[in-house]
């Protein structure tokens, strides 16, 4: 009786441990299907004109999608310019004035609430809070612009960029902060002299994720750049972004401009792929040399 | 060095303990402490500015729909964006006649946010039905199996990559892939075996009001409906669902695994003592997927079909909040109709706040050293 | 290198326990008995530590961690020019102690005080005091070598740095000076430019040493300096302690008695929190007024 009960018990525990290989597989398979289409409809759509040239307005012949690329690239770049030492300093404050005001806490759940928002309620923020009341000073109908879209962008990375930062320092020793201390260093110096130095690594790791995250959102920018195809690079008109031609291209009607939709997802991915091997390769090699002899 | 002793004097104050508080180096006047101070202290009350203005701007925009429906928008099925002037027809759905003209109603406009609350929750639960199981698999796989196989890093990675893809991705793939293929294959097969199965019919038939009559017919299938949409959901939540059931699985002690194998568990009886320790964080690490699934926006808008109505056919095209707010905001006028879409915004917003924090909390409190 | 090591003090030899203590088992401890009770007896301090000319003078100090008190009514004049040791069983202050010389302790959440400490008649916890600047003239060292992810010159100069030095060469002279001082100097001279976190262990500790002494500080605070490191290390950073002793005044919190019998001048035993006695190192190894220092310093309790 009880053999037999065991024995029901061993073949069904192998039964689930072939379920459990199952199922990564599926995931693995199903993700690498998903991943590998779109690669490979993406190569057979990709050329030079895709960098090169902008949109023609021919259906036939749609040009390019040199626009998109760099406007991402800009907005990136406003975006940074405000997100990244906005998010670092408050990250720093999270880290190193956690004690202070008791507000820490409730700053890092703030952080973590405002991770959780979703894209599209950024844009309708950009959207009330940038676009209308630029319209209403300029007295335009509408002033959708690059430094609503940036702004967007730079609400969903201030948070990770923040909370990334704060996770780094804390890593970073007690030891260290209290030898500089004791060596005389004021806090501002400890600070900039060896605790950010110490975390830099992975800070820029966590802020070239954050990056990379938002160059692949699309919903925060609808309302706020709303896209262009021109050649712009005055922010302050609506913008184009890589997400938002591939979008119209995509939901479009026409054919040819499907293919670039295709070409423009090839990119991203390419582009995604790319940081994070980089991101893999430096912080093997990171790890080894600073924390982890720590 | 400068010192200042007015910035200290305050902290030599006495204490209950009858000695002086020592003096906190922090509160020493130094003019870099005071600037790093300084500005760490800006960006941080910017990050609480940002929420402030976040809930502010949503709920002040918002107001006039509030005002208007109040609760009861969350449970209203209409969502007509113009006023319709239809014929008026009598209980019998004759068409009313006077004079010999036909005599027409005008409706009002009027906003409801039960469909789309319907179709975010709906395509959520569905995607989580799907995504969940196979996370959970694939999670036992990667902290027990993969590290003996020398794969888990590898497959951790791709996980990873696989998680950072944007949605808009996915939601191509969906489009131009999934949904074909659903219209063509999945849909018509499904139709065939199961239309004429009792108690099943209304996956395949909706009745509508057509000239005041009502009528039965079938559903199209058009590919981008609540299925398409809820599949595309899984398939983009399966990473991140995965990789954190990982993280919650491998903080549980070795101890609990040695343990119930020493008892003589089977391999699978074991994980299940792994599952049930990780439990907590397992349930954050499915609502975590589940506030990316309720919030998600280009995927969801390219795949569901958007249409504004509550079917519970998964052949039906469907409508969710954010796939909504893509849809009609950059069209709805000022007025009723967009305030309408920011109070939807705001439930959006409230309801994925409330699925991130418990979330986090619950994951925290599994992975982090001192939950234990 | 046993040899140089019994040289140092030649005067001091560590008297093994007596395996038949006197009379029988019954071997009572007034004092640490009277300190269980929660007292603060009065410590015995030796005239020798009297006649000294102090650099710090620690004056009926207390300190609280939020409601638990660590530090009871401490009086200690510190020699100058001298090498004193805090020695006791964990837990009985004596970091606690060096902490408080340069306030390191004020990072602690919850931490108050009372009483003084004065360094060359000066209160270190008065109301206006510059800690950062109390902290250049108080060099530290501590358990675990912390060197920072930075190059071993960039390690050395640190306190120059940080105190606006950008002259080259008095920072590359300044480096030179501090790592031949640590005795590291050949060790590195080679490699300045490298990471210090490749050393050894040892040679990071050497390295912290240095960086500790490169400003010239009046006092060396050492926590416990060789307890994360290997016999053969502790040997080197022990030498190293004695030469320096030459030019610094140092005070060193250990919990091995042979290392304060080998390194220090002075000696205090604390117990929970209190001062028990203060003498001579050779005194107080050799011939302690009290029974329960006698005891402790030859391993019979604690």
């Amino acid at each position: 009786m009880i053999r037999a009960r065991t024995e029901r018990r061993r073949i069904f525990s192998n039964a689930m441990f072939a379920l459990c290989a199952a199922c990564a597989g599926v995931i693995v398979a199903l993700l690498l299907a998903v991943s590998g289409y779109l690669v490979w409809i993406g190569a057979g759509s990709i050329n030079a004109a895709f960098f090169t040239q902008i949109p023609t307005g021919d259906l036939n012949d749609p040009g390019g999608m040199r626009h998109a690329i760099e406007g991402t690239i800009i907005l990136l770049g406003l975006a940074s310019v405000v997100g990244i030492p906005l998010g670092v300093s408050a990250g720093v404050y999270l880290s190193e004035y956690q004690h202070e005001w008791l507000f820490a806490g409730p700053l890092r759940f703030i952080a973590d609430v405002l991770t959780g928002v979703p894209s599209i309620v950024v844009g309708i923020l950009g959207y009330e809070l940038v676009v209308v009341p630029v319209a209403k000073m300029t007295s335009n109908s509408v002033s959708f612009s690059g430094y609503a879209g940036a702004a967007a962008l730079a609400f969903i990375m201030i948070p990770i960029v923040a909370r990334t930062t704060e996770e780094m320092l804390r890593l970073v020793p007690k030891s260290y902060r209290e030898g500089s201390l004791a060596l005389g260093a004021s806090k501002a110096q400890t600070v900039l002299r060896v605790v950010l130095p110490t975390a830099f690594g992975s800070i820029s790791t966590g802020v070239v994720l954050a990056l990379a995250r938002v160059a692949g959102e699309t919903a925060p920018l609808l309302f706020t750049a709303l896209g262009s195809r021109l050649l712009t690079r005055n922010p302050s008109e609506p913008f184009p972004s890589l997400t938002l031609q591939i979008y119209t291209y995509a939901t479009g009607p026409y054919p040819e401009q499907k293919k670039l939709a295709w070409a423009g997802i090839l990119v991203l991915l390419a582009m995604l792929f790319l940081v994070n091997i980089a991101i893999r390769l430096v912080a093997t090699r990171h790890a080894s040399t600073r924390l982890g002899k720590a | 060095m400068t010192t200042d002793a007015n910035a200290i004097s305050s902290s030599s104050a006495s204490n209950p303990s009858g000695g002086r508080r020592a003096d906190s180096i922090f509160r020493r006047f130094n003019v870099g402490d005071a600037l790093l101070g300084l500005i760490c202290r800006t960006s941080a009350v910017v990050i609480a500015l940002m929420l402030a203005s976040l809930v502010l701007v949503l709920l002040s925009s918002a107001m006039p729909a509030i005002r208007e429906f109040g609760l009861g928008f969350l449970v209203s099925r209409e969502w007509r964006v113009n006023e319709l002037e239809r014929p008026l027809r009598d209980a019998a759905g004759q068409i009313v006649m006077q004079d010999g003209e036909v005599v027409t109603e005008t409706i009002k406009p009027a906003f409801g946010a039960l469909p789309v609350i319907y179709g975010t929750a709906v395509s959520s639960a569905l995607a989580l039905l799907f995504a969940v199981p196979l996370s959970l698999g694939a999670a036992l796989f990667l902290v027990r199996v993969a590290p003996t196989l020398r794969i888990a890093g590898p497959l951790s990675f791709l996980i990873e990559f696989l998680a950072a893809i944007p949605s808009l991705a996915y939601g191509i793939w969906g489009l131009f892939v999934l949904a074909p293929f659903l219209q063509t294959t999945v849909g018509p097969a499904f139709q065939n075996t199961l239309q004429n199965v009792p108690g099943l019919r209304w996956m395949f038939f909706e009745t509508v009001t057509i000239s005041g009559k009502l009528v039965e017919r079938p559903i199209p299938m058009t590919g981008r409906d609540m299925l398409c949409g809820s599949l595309v959901l899984a398939i983009m939540i399966l990473p991140i669902v995965t990789s954190v059931s990982r993280d919650v699985l491998k903080a549980v002690p070795r101890t609990q695994i040695e343990g119930t194998l020493a008892l003589g568990a089977t391999w699978w009886q074991s994980c299940i003592a792994m599952l049930r320790y990780g439990r907590a964080g397992l349930f954050g690490a499915v609502m975590l997927g589940l506030a990316r699934a309720a919030g998600e926006t280009m995927a969801i808008t390219m795949v569901i079909g958007n249409n504004n109505q509550i079917n519970p056919s998964p052949f039906a095209p469907a409508q969710t909040m954010a796939s909504l707010l893509a849809n009609e905001f950059a069209e709805a006028s000022e007025g009723l109709h967009r305030s309408s879409l920011l109070y939807v915004a705001l439930v959006l917003l409230a309801m994925s706040l409330v699925f991130n924090i418990v979330a986090r909390r619950l994951v925290i409190g599994t992975t982090s050293p001192a939950g234990h | 290198m046993t040899a140089t090591m019994t040289q140092l003090r030649p005067d001091i030899a560590l008297r093994a326990p007596a395996p038949a203590a006197r009379g029988a088992s019954a071997v009572t401890y007034p004092i640490i008995d009277a300190i269980k009770r929660g007292e603060t007896p009065e410590p015995r301090v030796h005239a020798s530590v009297i006649d000294e000319t102090p650099i710090l003078h620690v004056r009926d100090f207390q300190l609280w961690y939020g409601p638990s008190k660590a530090l009871h009514g401490i009086s200690m004049p510190i020699a100058k020019d001298k090498v004193t040791a805090l020695i006791g069983p964990s837990g009985c202050g004596k970091s606690t102690l060096l902490r408080s010389v340069n306030r390191l302790n004020d990072l602690i959440e919850g931490v108050h005080i009372a009483g003084a400490i004065e360094l060359n008649g000066e209160s270190v916890y008065a109301k206006g005091v510059d800690v950062i600047g109390l902290r250049r003239r108080l060099g530290m060292v501590f358990q675990k070598p912390n060197p920072f992810p930075m190059s071993i010159f960039e390690n050395v100069v640190y306190s120059l740095r940080i105190s606006g030095e950008r002259n080259k060469s008095v920072l590359s002279a300044a480096c030179e000076k501090a790592l031949r001082q640590a005795a590291l100097w050949d060790e590195v001279k080679d490699r300045l430019k490298s990471s210090a976190m490749g050393l050894s262990g040892g040679q990071q500790q050497r390295l912290c040493i240095a960086r500790a002494i490169v400003s010239e500080p009046e006092v060396l605070l050492l926590d416990e300096p060789c307890s994360a490191l290997d016999p053969i290390a502790t040997l080197r950073i022990e030498e190293l302690i004695h030469e320096i002793s030459e030019r610094y005044t140092v005070l060193i919190v250990t919990h091995n008695m042979q290392q304060a019998a080998r390194v220090s001048d002075y000696t205090a035993f604390m117990y929970l929190g209190r001062l028990v006695e203060y003498g001579r190192t050779a005194d107080l190894f050799q011939i302690p007024q009290l029974r329960e220092t006698e005891d402790y310093v030859t391993g019979r309790f604690g």
